[in-house]
């Protein structure tokens, strides 16, 4: 194999294949990173064996062939090269010569035929989502993920299907504090698809991988893997084994008590107060009143703050406290419009949506403060 | 196959496994008779670790011939005077020990009261009595087991070691040594004396030490609680002053050596806060209770007692040991002030070690080899520490802590106190008090409980379900909210929001077992210590850091104010002292 290619198209293929390789590894191979060049191209290929990415990068292609190695010894040189060089690759010899400018690197190299295949088996379902549309889904959704490992069925994104009136296609995230759900119209293609849940980590690559992101997103998927194609790259993941509980349960639909007021504003007050709160809870307290929200919060080691709103609520007097990081997590998704809090008491879950829009919709349970 | 009644060696044999294991046991009832026979000297004699000759010599009140004739019967005894198996005041009171040891091996009872004019023998040679003959002996009672189990092959086989079998006997003498300071005990073996206490008719510590170690003494703290008709007595060992197994927690109720878990969840919860989980202190609690109170009559070597009203006593011990510990303040253990004075070299001179140990400078010439190692800077760094202007000790500020006199590696205050040099960790000290600091909010504040979105089912069994629901209470103190569900589960509805995401289903499972075995909810507690004592330790003061005399001053004036003080989160000390004595001796003044 030989072949010549920008440096900024190595960096950037790396940049997107090397974060699916573990730092630590007991297989060595899944340490390395399989380039493959074939007329034209360079193709980057990483795995963690659950998950996989394929990249391509426009490369000058001398000779075609391919090799193994380490991915993030390479991703580290690329990132050290200096600015429009040209990387030249040669595998010879179980070693990969790197030259660059004055730079030259011998790299030890795994034979390729290590390399695990992916195989994605049969995908039945198959449907096209525009970068933007899947990007806003994941934003809007990922906060909610659980890091807890005991439930596993909780570290992911829930995505599913509904038939209802008007057939949706959903994602749901939950840690069990709180819970995030947005809504798109059914894509073509995706009627009868299984229920699945999409591991964290295959979101997080995802989601870098959509910046990029020109034109739509093919999405292929069975009950057991994913994959997702993209302009340059083809992404593709095991779906978490497991059932999402039946969240819609949580989703309160009589809260009766409506305040509206708009979400950066009330963003910005709940991170200015809870600047003194020192411990590790963060809890804010919101007093509704007559159209006015008073934000407080009292740490005992440094005194107390509370900052009043102007916001639109006609219901009775009610005192509620939330952790406040999770209430910024969902009022930094509603960005700069109005947002709707439905409420019943402070031990009942609130509803959080944009005003008039309930694509997307977020609960937070309270906390006893 | 047809129902008779078994004879009568053979029932004293049975009996014999439940009471007599081995040496040890035999010997802790024979030592627990002479005891209540009002002893005031007992003498033990081992042979082979108890094997082959186990005897017991005391100058108690002694036994006619007819009442030794039926001490050798079972369910004789002198002690139940009522017949009342609910008002227990003595050590013994089932009749079956001597009978069941006489079964098992051959047992001489020799005994004189003190009006007879002679004392009588008896030899039982495993469970056949031979006739009973005049001797010579003072007041008081001989008892000598030998050969043990000689006739019972699956016991003998399963005896240990001379040396395990004495430490056994050795530990259950002193158990009982410890609870009756005012007898004299001699225990040898062979013509060699191996433990040897005198009568101690002060408060019992000496007597302690003597047991536990001379260090004992000077590291422990005086409990004494009173609690309606219970009463907490004993010493306490300082959280410094602490080892790595539980065998050195001695626990006694009305005077009786206990093993029991529930006091022993007790101390553990006691000391939860101020040792890692896996070191243990030193103590010696003594409770006295009615004997109504407590039920000994649970295990036949007694060593479990059931009370009346169990949380009343864990309450006591826990709140008693706990305010003991808080009015020790900071004082750390004596132990490691000797420790650090050992480490101190009597330097012949200040000279630098060399490389190489002959002293003698046949320096190799430096080989590089093939693998590279890490080369340090050998700048030979300048000391760091840095001293404070000299101020006489004023005599009105008596602090015990001393003044700040200087930093050494930016790490550790040297202070100059009355009667010594303190030494002090400033990072464990500040992380300590901040932790306090912590912990004092977080009891007048409550603990904030995050609601939970979906309540999370625990499936249990119904007994431990039962358990979890009876204490709800006192998890919901502590933010965890739970019910039962059904016969089988319990449902959580809230959690201590400081926990974050966590494993709710792991941790239930955890306080049940806990509270099925300790009584109480150390898994919690520590969880939200150890959350407390992480945020503390980012929130404080980091080795390394450069402070002035006043900073300095103030740490340590803190800590003389603040309860716990003197360890670490960790049960490491935070801070040294050097007696002037102690100085003194370095330098061979002394």
């Amino acid at each position: 194999m030989k072949v010549t290619l920008e440096r900024a198209a190595l960096l950037k293929a790396l940049g997107h294949v090397q974060s699916v390789v573990e730092r630590r590894n007991t297989i060595p191979i899944l340490s390395n990173v399989l380039l493959e060049a074939t007329d034209g191209t360079l193709k980057f290929t990483a795995t963690d064996l659950d998950l996989a990415i394929v990249e391509a990068a426009p490369a000058n292609s001398v000779a075609d062939g391919s090799t193994t190695v380490a991915a993030h010894t390479l991703f580290d040189i690329a990132r050290k090269l200096p600015e429009g060089a040209q990387v030249e690759l040669v595998a010879a010899d179980g070693r990969l010569a790197l030259k660059a400018g004055r730079s030259r690197f011998q790299l030890s190299t795994l034979p390729k035929d290590d390399f695990p295949a992916i195989a994605d088996g049969e995908l039945p379902f198959s449907f096209m989502l525009p970068s933007l549309t899947l990007k806003q889904m994941i934003d809007k959704t990922r906060f909610a993920i659980s890091t807890e490992e005991t439930r596993y069925y909780l570290n992911g994104i829930f995505f599913h299907v509904t038939d209802e009136a008007k057939p949706a296609l959903r994602a749901v995230a939950t840690d069990g504090h709180r819970l995030a759900r947005v809504a798109i119209a059914r894509p073509d293609g995706a009627v009868g698809m299984p229920d699945i849940i999409i591991p964290r980590k295959a979101v997080a690559e995802l989601r870098k991988l959509l910046d990029e992101n020109q034109g739509d997103v093919k999405i292929e998927l069975s009950s057991a893997r994913i994959r997702f194609s993209l302009d340059n790259a083809v992404l593709s993941a095991r779906l978490i084994d497991g059932t999402f509980p039946d969240y819609s349960r949580v989703i309160p639909t009589n809260n009766d008590k409506r305040v509206v007021i708009d979400a950066s504003t009330l963003a910005e007050s709940v991170d200015r107060v809870s600047t003194i709160a020192t411990d590790k809870t963060r809890a804010v307290k919101l007093a509704m009143d007559n159209d006015r929200i008073t934000l407080s919060v009292t740490s005992p080691d440094n005194g107390t703050a509370s900052e009043e709103l102007a916001a639109s609520y006609g219901g009775d007097a009610l005192d509620v406290g939330y952790n406040s990081r999770y209430l910024l997590d969902i009022l930094d998704q509603l960005k700069s419009s109005q947002a709707e809090l439905h409420l019943s008491d402070a031990a009942s879950p609130t509803l959080i949506t944009e005003e008039g829009d309930t694509s997307a919709l977020y609960v937070i349970m309270p906390m006893r403060v | 196959m047809t129902i008779r009644r078994l004879p009568e060696t053979l029932i004293n044999r049975i009996a014999a496994g439940e009471v007599v294991e081995r040496p040890a046991s035999a010997l802790k009832e024979l030592v627990e008779n002479a005891l209540d026979a009002g002893a005031t000297h007992i003498a033990v004699s081992l042979k082979a670790g108890g094997r082959s000759l186990v005897s017991v010599h005391d100058n108690g009140c002694g036994m006619g011939l007819s009442e030794m004739q039926l001490a050798l019967e079972r369910h004789a005894t002198s002690k139940l005077p009522d017949d009342d198996l609910s008002l227990i005041k003595t050590l013994g009171f089932r009749g079956e020990a001597l009978p069941s040891i006489a079964s098992v091996s051959r047992l001489t009872l020799a005994s004189r009261p003190r009006e007879a004019a002679q004392g009588w023998r008896i030899v039982v040679d495993n469970g056949v009595a031979g006739a009973a003959e005049p001797c010579a002996m003072e007041q008081g009672t001989r008892v000598s087991v030998e050969a043990l189990f000689e006739r019972i092959p699956a016991r003998f086989k399963f005896l240990k070691s001379e040396r395990s079998e004495q430490g056994l006997c050795l530990d259950h003498v002193k158990r009982l040594a410890m609870v009756h300071p005012q007898v004299r005990f001699d225990i040898e073996t062979e013509g060699r004396s191996l433990f040897r206490a005198s009568p101690d008719m002060a408060n019992g510590l000496a007597r302690l030490a003597s047991v536990l170690g001379p260090d004992f003494a000077d590291n422990a703290l005086v409990v004494q609680v009173n609690r309606d008709e219970l009463n907490l007595t004993g010493f306490a060992g300082l959280p410094t002053f602490n080892r790595g197994v539980a065998d050195h927690q001695y626990l006694f109720v009305n005077g009786r050596p206990v093993r029991d878990r529930l006091l022993l969840g007790a101390v553990r919860g006691a000391y939860q806060d101020f040792l890692a989980r896996d070191r243990f202190p030193v103590l010696a609690l003594f409770i006295n209770c009615p004997n109504s109170f407590v039920d000994v009559n649970v295990h036949p070597a007694k060593a479990e007692v059931r009370f009346e009203n169990a949380g009343l006593v864990r309450g006591m011990i826990v709140g008693g040991l706990r305010e003991t510990l808080a009015r020790a303040g900071h004082k750390s253990s004596t132990t490691t002030s000797t420790a650090a004075l050992g480490a101190f070299e009597t330097g012949t001179s200040p000279v630098r070690a060399s490389g190489n140990a002959s002293g003698w400078g046949h320096h190799a010439p430096p080989v590089f080899t093939a693998q590279m190692s890490e080369m340090s800077l050998a700048y030979n760094a300048a000391p760091s520490g840095r001293i404070t202007s000299i101020t006489a000790i004023e005599a009105e500020t008596d602090f015990p802590l001393g003044i700040a006199r200087g930093q050494i590696h930016n790490t550790y205050i040297v202070a100059e106190a009355k009667d010594g040099l303190v030494i002090v960790d400033q990072h464990a000290a500040h992380e300590r008090l901040v932790h306090e600091r912590m912990k004092k909010s977080l009891a007048e504040h409550g603990i904030k409980r995050q609601v939970l979105l979906s309540p999370i089912v625990v499936d249990l069994d119904e007994a431990t379900a039962a358990g979890l629901e009876d204490r709800s209470h006192e998890l919901a103190e502590l933010g965890l909210v739970i019910e039962r569900f059904g016969h089988c589960a319990v449902i959580v509805r809230e959690q201590p929001a400081m926990l974050g995401q966590t494993d709710i289903s792991g941790l239930i499972r955890d306080l049940a077992d806990e509270l099925a075995s300790y009584g109480t909810a150390l898994s919690l507690k520590e969880k939200l210590d150890s959350i407390s004592g992480t945020m503390a330790c980012h929130g404080s003061v980091r080795a390394g850091r450069h402070l002035n005399a006043d900073e300095m001053n103030a740490l340590l004036r803190e800590m003389e104010i603040t309860p716990h003080s003197g360890q670490c989160n960790h049960g490491r000390p935070t801070y040294i002292k050097l007696g002037r004595t102690d100085l003194e001796k370095l330098f061979g003044r002394r």
